[in-house]
């Protein structure tokens, strides 16, 4: 949820630190991007592993809950994974274990946590994927127009709208989605990723996903599309004030083409490289809307691994959501790199 | 801003610029394209997709929101999944629908020698599992050997086995146990029975996910499983009562509960089982054109217990409790400040029972107090006892314990659970008005879990799910029923300990006769009230729902005025019956669906999605380099 | 011959900061709106603060109250009641407090920590500077909820941990700005000239930066407030909020749990959203007024 100033501070401040005139080669680059990353990770790994631990209780009590087990049993379970070593050995071997791809057992679920986050995180992806591609789309069309038409009907309607839409909280807003449209209206189905018990396949089955992809994707669409059609706009606003552009208007060049081949490409760099830079975050609303829609991704077994707590999962996505924050970030200093004006076009 | 020029002709960029906006209009387009077809196939179906080919291929769909641990019988120890377990398996005997009394399951009669400690159990000839292998003592056996060879296998059912001293099969139709002690209780209930020639076989049987086309012995076997998102069930034709009337039983997960109403109303579930609908959802649905509410009677109590004194298995003192509650008379005083019918009334709205003894109401040989040794809603005598106790009140209206430190006393309640902080609400000042200060912790479940069994509360909301024999609910009240320090090992209930109530625990245990039991039982609990450790509130009542223009005919259990799901038993769901030939969706659940999202689609959207973004930069760059000539 | 009064540096420089606030007052004013949300905003704080005068919070007790569950608006109680019986309306008013609270002492928590380390990050060079961006950077790069949720549940439940979480979760943001901000004013000659006369690094920082900052970072939060509301919200219907205090988060979380949305309440399930949707939009309406008159090249927009 970063506001407008945010984001073109962000921008500012990267180019700030590029402000050297020729910027290092690719492979420093990427180096010292890449390195920011791991560095980033890493930490990501130790907060996940102490916060945890910090929490009272025995995991292994938490395991044998309510069974009739003897005190040497649950050494034994203890011993088993490793909890009765120094905090430590633990840590290595919960380092150890995130190479090879392992990140402990669910209390919840006794399986493999790299499993259950395996199998969800697809839904996830799939979410908010869909939701990021149509805010993107909706809001630099909507912004662009908005600041072509500035002070207009059409840009304050679309600006006070998109002002609402970013104040509200995303959870109330699906609750009343799914009673309205699940509920009262019965268009769309009221949870889940398919029609339980079906065994639709082919294009049936993608009808079917997509039907109960409706709703949470509205859902994620109208909370964030706001802040890509602010920053397009202000963007956008700036630009058409810029010198060459009086220039142009100068040379005889109509309206309409000014903005279409010269202020809207140009406001189109600031806004990508920033598109990119908040992509991540929306993985953070996919918690509330995943736990409205039933949707069964990364954020709906964070939400259930939130009630036991079940530390390992709560851990494993953890570590997940922010790594996907984390190679967005990274991504997104790649792309600035790539569409970084002062190289020369090759 | 900040860009160079770089060249191309003008004629290039106009196609360009042109084109651009076109894709992205197109873009736009096909999503609200998408969008109108959508709701178009959707309102038009008020009813699913397919059409039943078979009017007899009838899947019973169940909304669910709890997670499932494992579906393997012997580590299964959540509600949700113990509940599928008595689908699948049967045990030696059975609780009847119409009054949880004992009758035949997988064995049809049984007999007990003279001192009680030899049961004789005949398995009939002819019985086979779902499978068709023939069901015998044999399986039994094995059962009952391998959970008390293998300490991995006790997780579930392990202490119903602590008696048995000994399990053979002379033959194949004859099971005879060797107790330890007599007992009253029948050996033979409630611990699943699995079939030897499938489980004898497999290497790690604790692991074993028993979930892919599981063979059992109940009405309705394991099909498939989604892990969070459904469990398939299907008719077991060859079940020895007779195959179920519907064709399968497919669990749904909703985690919200709206949704799940919603679901009802829609029809994508047909029926809300026991324990999750809350009042105003429940009195919403009541009255709605095909569909059917049925309150039931609960067999859970909810209480807020006190701590007494919680001491550890070798008697050291355990956890923080405030040792102002060791006085009986101020435990006893707190019970009278509390309005047990105003909590009734305001926070479940009257939709159950109010409380008496842990005993709930639907066990009526077992259930009650006496009227005269019920302790009334009576603030007064309270202030009263408590005065005349030793417990001044101070200036602030709060009272002084012995040692002149004012008495604040914690209470712990389950965040998952939104009746107890609503209760809470309605404590905290009653309980102001007798002088004694409440601050309120809510924590999850698990940690409730750890903070009561250590001993670290002062009072704390708890209830338990009582099945047709008291023994168990008596048994984690005895002296001997303490944890270890750390935590583990015993359950208690109160961690409280009386040598009145032991003896009286030690006769209901052996006891044959069953009216001397039933007194014996009654007088147990009513040892338990008297020592106020464990304020019974109510028994909600489970609240269920279903489409009854879509099924109908469920046992219930009991018969009058019970439970379709969450029974001791499969009775509810064995007996459901269609309505008409509607189908309700899809058929052979052999067939059905696999883990729901496949690595294969994970990995082609991250695909798509790489491919998105390198179009968006793509396109940028290229606008960029064609359109930057005209800047000078 | 003109008689010259000769004023202390000390009223110098406050008639000048007077002055100044005139100006940005002015400024300010001339964004619709910013008046506007600015307005409204003052009513609603107003209303906070002078709840316990309007409704004393004995109404709010569950066993004093004589309303009948679940009521649709009447006259008497004109947002219906909730299922305690409460009214709706003094709920509403109550949960204000809550909710403002937690939503300002979370910014200012986010608006100390971040001052703080962005003018450190900017100020201090070598090592340190480098130790301090990584910690910036990551905190910027953690999904905010998620690690909400964490902090949320290692440690107890209730509102000093949803401050904690929120202040913890958005900081890192006005540490950005304030970094960008404190190496733009250092590069300045003033500055070099008092580092030449013997400055300390404390001087440096508060005389000099910390006014120059202040602004900014006054702009940025009014927008932050917003965020910490909704935050606080979403935080209390995820169950991680304390309930036995009436916030606007806690509302919406009891009308879930008490199936008011299935049962059709829209009382008590859309008022306390609305109420948050319209003070979150006057804080943005509000920020971004005075963003445009700290920052005059974002000004009529």
């Amino acid at each position: 949820m970063t506001a407008t100033l945010d984001a073109t501070e962000s921008l500012q401040q990267i180019t700030q630190e590029e402000s050297r005139p020729r910027a290092a080669s690719w492979p420093r680059y990427i180096a010292r991007k890449g390195g920011g990353a791991l560095i980033s990770l890493g930490m990501v790994v130790l907060l996940g592993f102490f916060a945890f631990r910090i929490l009272p209780g025995d995991p292994a009590i938490s395991m044998t809950r309510g069974r009739r087990v003897s005190a040497e049993q649950v050494d034994q379970l203890r011993k088993e994974f490793g909890l009765d070593q120094p905090l430590i050995i633990q840590f290595f071997h919960f380092v150890g274990g995130l190479f090879r791809g392992d990140l402990g057992t669910s209390y919840t679920f006794h399986r493999p946590v790299a499993e259950l986050i395996g199998s969800h995180i697809g839904a996830t992806l799939l979410l908010t994927g869909t939701a990021a591609v149509l805010s993107i789309i909706l809001g630099l069309w909507l912004g662009q127009r908005a600041a072509w038409k500035r002070g207009s009907l059409f840009d304050k309607t679309q600006t006070g709208l998109a002002l609402i839409f970013w104040s509200v909280p995303t959870f109330w807003l699906g609750l009343i989605l799914l009673l309205l449209f699940g509920g009262f209206l019965q268009w769309f189905p009221t949870g889940g990723l398919v029609t339980p018990g079906s065994n639709e396949t082919g294009i049936a089955l993608v009808w079917d996903v997509i039907r109960h992809l409706v709703l949470p994707v509205v859902t994620m669409v109208a909370v964030v599309y706001a802040q890509y059609l602010m920053v397009m706009r202000a963007s956008l606003l700036e630009e058409m004030t810029a010198d060459y552009l009086t220039t142009a208007r100068a040379k005889g060049l109509k309206e309409d083409l000014v903005r279409r081949r010269h202020a809207v490409p140009n406001a189109l760099l600031p806004t990508v490289t920033l598109i990119f830079l908040t992509l991540g975050g929306l993985v953070g609303g996919a918690v509330t809307v995943e736990t409205v829609f039933s949707w069964p991704g990364l954020g709906y077994l964070t939400f259930q691994a939130l009630s036991a707590p079940d530390l390992p999962l709560l851990q494993g996505t953890f570590v997940v959501f922010s790594s996907i924050v984390i190679i967005m970030n990274f991504a997104a200093d790649l792309v600035y790199r790539v569409l970084d004006p002062r190289l020369k076009a090759s | 801003m900040f860009f160079t020029p770089s060249g191309t002709t003008p004629s290039q960029t106009e196609f360009g610029a042109r084109r651009g906006y076109r894709r992205v209009a197109t873009a736009i387009a096909l999503a609200a394209a998408l969008t109108v077809p959508t709701l178009a196939a959707s309102s038009a179906q008020a009813t699913p997709i397919r059409s039943a080919a078979d009017p007899a291929d009838t899947v019973l769909k169940v909304a669910t929101s709890a997670d499932i641990d494992t579906l393997n019988p012997f580590t299964a120890i959540l509600a949700s999944s113990t509940g599928i377990m008595a689908l699948q398996y049967e045990s030696l005997t059975a609780y009847s629908a119409k009054d949880n009394s004992i009758v035949p399951g997988i064995a049809s009669k049984w007999s007990t020698s003279k001192d009680g400690k030899t049961w004789t159990f005949t398995i009939p000839k002819g019985r086979v599992w779902s499978d068709g292998k023939p069901q015998t003592a044999d399986d039994v056996a094995w059962t009952f050997d391998a959970i008390k060879k293998d300490p991995q296998l006790q997780q579930a059912n392990g202490g119903l086995l602590e008696s048995v001293k000994d399990v053979t099969a002379p033959d194949k139709q004859t099971v005879v146990l060797t107790l330890a002690a007599a007992q009253a209780s029948n050996p033979g209930a409630e611990l699943p029975i699995v079939p030897e020639h499938i489980w004898k076989d497999i290497k790690d049987p604790a692991n074993f996910a028993n979930d892919k086309n599981s063979v059992g012995s109940g009405p309705f076997t394991i099909s498939s499983y989604s892990e969070g998102q459904s469990v398939v069930l299907k008719a077991n034709k060859r079940f020895w009562r007779g195959a179920p009337k519907i064709s399968g039983i497919t669990y749904v997960y909703y985690k919200n509960t709206d949704a799940q109403v919603q679901a009802l109303k829609t029809g994508e579930v047909d029926i809300i089982p026991a324990n999750n609908l809350v009042a105003a959802q429940y009195n919403s649905l009541k009255g709605q054109t095909g569909i059917t509410v049925n309150p039931g009677v609960g067999r859970r109590y909810t209480s807020l217990n006190m701590n007494s004194g919680a001491i550890d298995s070798t008697g050291a003192p355990l956890g923080d409790g405030n040792p102002v509650l060791k006085d009986v008379r101020v435990r006893t005083a707190i019970q009278e400040a509390i309005d047990n019918k105003t909590l009734f009334s305001k926070v479940l709205q009257g939709l159950g029972v109010q409380g008496q003894t842990e005993e709930p109401p639907v066990y009526p040989e077992y259930f009650g107090i006496d009227k005269k040794d019920m302790i009334p809603f009576d603030p007064k005598a309270a202030n009263a006892q408590l005065d005349k106790a030793g417990y001044p009140k101070g200036a602030d209206g709060i009272r002084t314990d012995k040692s002149g430190k004012p008495i604040s006393l914690r209470l712990l309640g389950r965040s998952t659970d939104p009746t107890h902080a609503q209760m809470a609400e309605y404590i905290k000042p009653w309980l102001k008005d007798i002088g004694i200060d409440v601050t309120l912790t809510l924590e999850s479940s698990n940690q409730v879990n750890d903070d009561s069994t250590l001993g670290k509360y002062d009072m704390y909301f708890t209830g338990f799910g009582i099945g047709p024999d008291p023994d168990f609910q008596l048994s984690i009240n005895t002296c001997k029923s303490r944890p270890n320090a750390d935590g583990s090992g015993a359950l208690s209930e109160s961690n409280w300990c009386s040598p009145e109530f032991d003896k009286l625990y030690k006769a209901q245990h052996t006891e044959l006769d069953p009216d001397k039991r039933a007194a014996l039982v009654k007088q147990a609990f009513g040892v338990i009230y008297k020592a106020a450790v464990n304020d019974v509130i109510w028994y909600a009542s489970p609240l269920e729902a279903y489409r009854s223009d879509r099924f109908t005919g469920f046992d219930k259990q009991p018969a009058k005025n019970g439970v379709i799901t969450s029974q001791n038993g499969y009775w509810g769901y064995y007996s459901a019956t269609p309505v008409g030939t509607k189908s309700s969706g899809s058929t052979d659940a052999s067939a059905a669906t696999s883990a729901a999202f496949p690595a294969w689609a994970t990995v082609l959207i991250v695909v798509v999605i790489v491919l998105i973004l390198g179009l968006i930069v793509l396109l940028v760059v290229r606008r960029r380099r064609v359109t930057s000539d005209d800047r000078e | 011959m003109t008689a010259v009064t000769v004023r202390s540096k000390r009223s110098i420089a406050a008639a000048r900061r007077r002055d100044r606030a005139v100006e940005v007052w002015r400024e300010f004013a001339r964004n619709r709106g910013g008046l506007v949300g600015l307005a409204i905003l003052l009513v609603v704080i107003l209303l906070a603060i002078c709840a316990p005068l309007i409704a004393p919070a004995t109404l709010l007790d569950v066993t004093k109250v004589d309303g009948l569950p679940n009521q649709a608006p009447t006259w008497q109680y004109p947002l219906g009641t909730d299922p305690a019986g409460r009214s709706v309306l003094l709920l509403l008013l109550w949960g204000s407090r809550i909710s403002l609270l937690v939503g300002f002492s979370a910014t200012i928590v986010s608006m100390v920590i971040g001052t703080l380390v962005g003018m450190s990050a900017g100020h201090f060079r070598g090592v340190g500077q480098a130790i301090i961006l990584r910690v910036i950077d990551f905190f910027l790069v953690v999904p905010s909820l998620v690690l909400a949720i964490v902090l949320s549940t290692v440690l107890s439940r209730g509102a000093i941990t949803i401050i904690i979480a929120i202040g913890l979760t958005s900081w890192a943001g006005t540490a950005r700005l304030v970094r960008s901000q404190t190496l733009t004013i250092e590069s300045r000659p003033y500055i070099e000239r008092s580092w030449a006369l013997g400055a300390g690094n404390a001087h440096i920082l508060g005389k000099h930066v910390l006014p120059a900052v202040l602004p900014l970072v006054l702009a940025h939060t009014t927008l932050t407030v917003g965020s910490a509301i909704i935050a606080e919200s979403t935080l209390s219907f995820l169950g991680l909020g304390d309930p036995t205090t009436v916030s606007w988060g806690t509302m919406l979380k009891s009308a879930l749990d008490t199936g008011a949305a299935t049962a059709g309440f829209w009382w008590y399930v859309l008022p306390p959203g609305i109420a948050i949707v319209l003070v979150v939009l006057c804080f943005t309406l509000v920020g971004r007024a005075f963003e445009a008159v700290i920052n005059p090249t974002l000004r009529g927009r």
